[in-house]
């Protein structure tokens, strides 16, 4: 199954948009159904990273310092652990996801995924572009996917509403807290950020 | 042999049968006697069942259709809460192998491994069972199971599973051909071909189709370990066959198997072939020494069910220029799924090829035939098997040659037609037809459709911008397989006779054992109609018994509309047996010579003398007294019989549709459909009917609605009934039927079988209705379903203009 489109951020720098894409804490804090992000250290299994998720995730923008997100940025070549439960249909897996960055150069980002559940899992690849427009961001997102057991028997019908509803609920959290950093005028947080660049 | 004709054209009126004297039973329509306990849900199905202490097995399926297994932890599910057992590959000391009963020459006899140990070859293959106190504890504790896979590349259809590329399912094959197979005379058909003034072709892709009976697969097992016997109630459409098979599966010997099938709610085939599941929970229940009980949910029927058709064909048909049909030359490619299942070879070669002469007089015919395997369940017989696959073949390439030569489609039948006085007729594909009419059946057809003003019809609907067609479909079958000495050359590993028991008991009444295996046919009720005829005893006294392997001799099963043809036949010759036994106890107390004793509507009497006369009742109690029977005779009075017939017999009739189509949406619109079926003598016309209704239902399914649908990775698509669309009774329209009999020669009650005649039938019929529709389009095919986007694209497709 092949999924694309373009999320409109508005109001928004690249810099910006590309600093709260790149923030796992943020990524968790927007998908809807994601327990967890965790990079994998070495050569380590999905639960053992699970391990190290803290209880209580840190700040994300516009709170936290953007020194420090792109300090915890996704590195190219990198593999993370993630829990995500996605409703499709009347079949409600839990997946546990390795991510997998596999390039990453501003402003372009492409991440492969494989997820299991008890009785369905998923292998995806994707990427996106930020393209600036006058005052905004265009996202330009795409996704290839294969799904597999219960997921693909009960849920294919479905599988693209849910996909574009979870896609169009991320970006639109992602846009309401970068709405935020725009509106967070001292500190001088936006000039900070694209002075990361 | 005289051809009667019968008009139902505004449906049989069942009648109670109290009010039918039992010399006019037979052919009668009455009302079906199963039916008060099944709509009333008296009647006792397999998941009905309760045993003290019985627990409930769940199975761990493949997510994937194609993968290597690299570890299987159980683990977690054995610490559930109620579980009992979790089963591997590794837990199994049985053989464990499901057969194939058909062979042919180069089929590749693959493993079928009831649990897969190593590799999983589609979604419906079972990596471990589990066993719980609760049905939801088992299921749940299934979910828990860890199954480690490498995916592997996945293939579903057979025109892909047979290309060098693809991944190879079985690598003790070598490839993904389960066979390569002809029929007919290659030289002279290229020779027709090459000869003809005229041909057509067709690529033509006949769908699979998930059989749907309403009550999904089933078994409850229960072991007793003293006497090592093993009774399973399981939804069968074969007992005997299921118990031979298993007991050989499950190393049990078979004496100490017993098979039962209680109610079956529909099988359509899905219930004849044998099943990883029932074996799992006989041994589960062996193992664990507690009753078993499995019965599969809906979603797994749609991915373990033995699927139907799958078909991917090139027809083409050659004529001279008078528009006779020279030569027949197929191809295709069928899909076997994963495994071969019970009968699957026979199903798209001896089933399928053997009728490519339909109705007509080909002077040869070509035909070969490749299975492929690939990672969708396996395929089998689904009601009609194999015929509606080469009814399709034949009535498309028919309606096409009538275009390309410029004729009516009706008008290019009845020329082509084998003669009525033809009969026996031997076609090029090894058959010889019984008996038949088939320009009565477009005759009758013709007058119920008023064809001739509909065609004006038609002409004055496409000047308005709308376009109305007929479909005519002129079908043929072979039903009743048979004999066995025949389907042993072609192929068969078991032979197709049926048994049957015939008893008296001391006070009069009767009861009937048949191997046969009812499934909502209404056994019960003809075959009572055809012991009351034959004995003269009334209705109300006749018991019928099938389905179970401890009362019932031996017997076949159910399938193939073979019960009234085989299963009936042995039932007369067991009725005759003991009228003749019965005679000479008549005779013995008549003082008659038993050949002076004529039998009549249940009375014996010396002939010319009708005060000298005695009821087959008083016979049987005296058979039973024993104190005054011929010295030379055994008491009681029943018989056995193995009724083993001369051949197949071959129903006929034509089937047709009127349809309106928008081209502005694809929409499709019944505006008639009519049947006019031929199955020789009818036992009782409301069961008859009932069958072509119903038969025609799943064949307007498969024309409109019905599609398994696979993605790249094989996975089911259409996994629910949410994706798959069975017919609702708002989707059929209205049926006018109407019947002609043409006794066959093969049985003694002259009957032709009934069971698949609408699914057969009605596919073509359809198609070809929206093909004349949409002929201003130049639309020469659309593949089944005929969706309305597919339509809609077809139309479009040639600009939407004409």
């Amino acid at each position: 199954m092949e999924f694309n489109g373009t999320a409109t951020i508005e109001d928004a720098s690249t810099e910006e948009v590309w600093l709260a894409l790149s923030d796992p804490y943020m990524i968790k804090e927007a998908l809807p159904g994601c327990a967890f992000i965790v990079e994998i250290e070495g050569d380590e299994e999905i639960e053992e990273a699970a391990e190290r998720a803290p209880e209580e995730d840190p700040e994300t923008l516009p709170e936290a310092e953007p020194e420090e997100i792109a300090e915890r940025a996704f590195v190219e070549g990198s593999r993370y652990a993630a829990r995500m439960q996605i409703s499709v249909g009347s079949v409600k897996p839990k997946f546990d996801t390795m991510v997998t960055i596999d390039d990453r150069e501003f402003p372009e980002m492409n991440a492969s995924a494989e997820g299991e559940s008890s009785n369905s899992s998923f292998e995806m690849s994707s990427g996106m572009e930020l393209v600036e427009t006058e005052n905004d961001v265009d996202v330009e997102w795409w996704a290839e996917a294969d799904v597999f057991g219960r997921v693909a028997q009960m849920g294919q019908r479905v599988i693209n509403p849910v996909a574009k509803r979870v896609v169009g609920r991320f970006f639109d959290e992602i846009e309401a807290q970068l709405q935020e950093v725009s509106e967070e005028s001292s500190g001088g947080l936006r000039s900070r950020i694209s002075g990361l660049f | 042999m005289a051809t009667e004709e019968t008009d139902h054209e505004d449906g049989v009126q069942s009648i109670d049968p109290d009010d039918v004297d039992t010399e006019d039973i037979l052919g009668s329509a009455i009302e079906r006697r199963e039916d008060p306990a099944l709509v009333s849900g008296e009647a006792e199905y397999t998941d009905d069942i309760q045993k003290p202490e019985m627990t409930h097995m769940a199975m761990v399926r493949s997510q994937y259709a194609h993968a290597e297994i690299e570890e299987v932890d159980t683990s977690a599910a054995e610490e559930m809460d109620g579980v009992v057992a979790v089963y591997t590959a590794d837990d199994l000391d049985v053989p464990g192998n499901l057969p194939v009963g058909w062979l042919l020459d180069s089929l590749e006899q693959v493993n079928h491994p009831i649990l897969a140990g190593d590799r999983v070859r589609y979604q419906g293959d079972a990596v471990a069972i589990v066993v719980a106190e609760e049905r939801y504890q088992a299921h749940d504790a299934a979910d828990a199971v860890d199954v480690e896979y490498e995916r592997l590349d996945a293939v579903a259809h057979p025109g892909e599973a047979l290309d060098d590329d693809a991944p190879v399912i079985h690598e003790e094959a070598g490839s993904n051909q389960a066979f390569d197979w002809e029929i007919g005379d290659q030289e002279a058909t290229k020779q027709a071909f090459e000869e003809a003034e005229t041909t057509v072709s067709l690529d033509l892709h006949n769908q699979l189709l998930i059989p749907n009976a309403i009550e999904p697969r089933a078994t409850v097992a229960d072991y007793h370990p003293r006497t090592d016997e093993l009774e399973l109630d399981m939804t069968s459409q074969n007992p005997h066959v299921h118990r031979l098979l298993m007991s050989g599966v499950i190393d049990h010997p078979e004496h100490k198997l017993s098979i039962r099938a209680p109610e079956v709610g529909g099988g359509f085939g899905s219930k004849i072939h044998h099943y990883a599941d029932e074996a799992l929970t006989a041994l589960a229940a062996k193992d664990l020494e507690r009753p078993v009980k499995w019965t599969a949910t809906r979603t797994e029927t749609y991915i373990t069910d033995a699927q139907g058709r799958g078909h991917e064909t090139t027809g083409e048909m050659a004529l001279d220029e008078d528009g006779n049909i020279t030569g027949l030359r197929v191809h295709t490619k069928a899909n076997m799924g994963a495994y071969l299942s019970t009968f699957a070879p026979s199903i798209p070669t001896y089933l399928y090829a053997t009728l490519l002469s339909g109705q007509y007089e080909i002077p040869t015919i070509y035909c070969t035939v490749e299975g492929a395997f690939t990672n969708v369940p396996p395929v089998d017989a689904y009601r009609g098997a194999g015929r509606p696959e080469a009814s399709y073949v034949v009535e498309r390439l028919v309606r096409q040659a009538a275009r390309e030569v410029d004729m009516d489609p009706a008008e290019f039948r009845r020329q082509n037609f084998v003669p009525g006085d033809a009969f026996p007729y031997e076609t090029p594909v090894a058959m010889a037809y019984d008996s038949g009419d088939y320009q009565k059946t477009l005759d009758r057809a013709k007058e119920m459709l008023n064809y001739e003003e509909f065609r004006e019809r038609q002409e004055q609907a496409r000047e308005d911008g709308r376009y109305l067609g007929v479909g005519l479909s002129a079908y043929i079958e072979a039903c009743g397989i048979a004999p066995s000495e025949l389907v042993g050359e072609l192929g068969a590993q078991a032979g197709l006779w049926e048994s049957s028991v015939v008893r008296f008991q001391p006070s009069g009444t009767v009861t009937v054992y048949v191997g046969t295996s009812g499934h909502g046919q209404g056994h019960d009720t003809t075959y009572a109609q055809i012991v009351a005829d034959k004995l003269g005893v009334d209705y109300d006294d006749i018991e019928v018994e099938e389905g179970d392997t401890d009362e019932i001799p031996q017997g076949m099963g159910t399938y193939g509309s073979r019960s009234a043809a085989v299963g009936g036949g042995a039932i007369v010759e067991s009725a005759e047996k003991v009228i003749e036994k019965g005679r000479k106890i008549a005779a013995h107390q008549l003082e008659a010579d038993p050949e002076d004793v004529e039998f009549e509507n249940g009375e014996y009497q010396v002939a010319g003398a009708p005060d000298r006369s005695v009821t087959i009742q008083d016979v049987a109690g005296a058979s039973y007294l024993a104190h005054d029977i011929p010295d030379d005779m055994e008491p009681g009075l029943e018989a056995t019989s193995f009724f083993d017939p001369e051949n197949f017999v071959f129903p006929f009739g034509m089937h047709a549709a009127i349809v309106e189509v928008d081209p502005d949406t694809g929409e499709i619109e019944f505006e008639e459909y009519v049947a006019v079926d031929d199955v020789g003598n009818q036992i009782n016309p409301k069961i008859v009917e009932g069958q072509i209704h119903g038969g025609i239902a799943q064949g307007i399914g498969q024309a409109l609605y019905e599609s398994a649908e696979y993605d790249d990775n094989a996975q089911l698509t259409t996994g629910s009934m949410q994706d798959y669309a069975v017919p609702k009774s708002s989707h059929i329209p209205e049926i006018k039927t109407a019947s002609t009999v043409t006794e066959s020669p093969h049985n003694p009650l002259g009957v032709k079988g009934v069971g698949e005649a609408g699914t057969i039938a009605a596919p073509q019929a359809v198609v070809n209705a929206v093909v004349d529709a949409l002929e201003p389009f130049d639309v020469d095919h659309i593949d089944m379903p005929l969706t309305n986007e597919r339509v809609w694209r077809a139309i479009n497709e040639n600009g939407g203009e004409h």
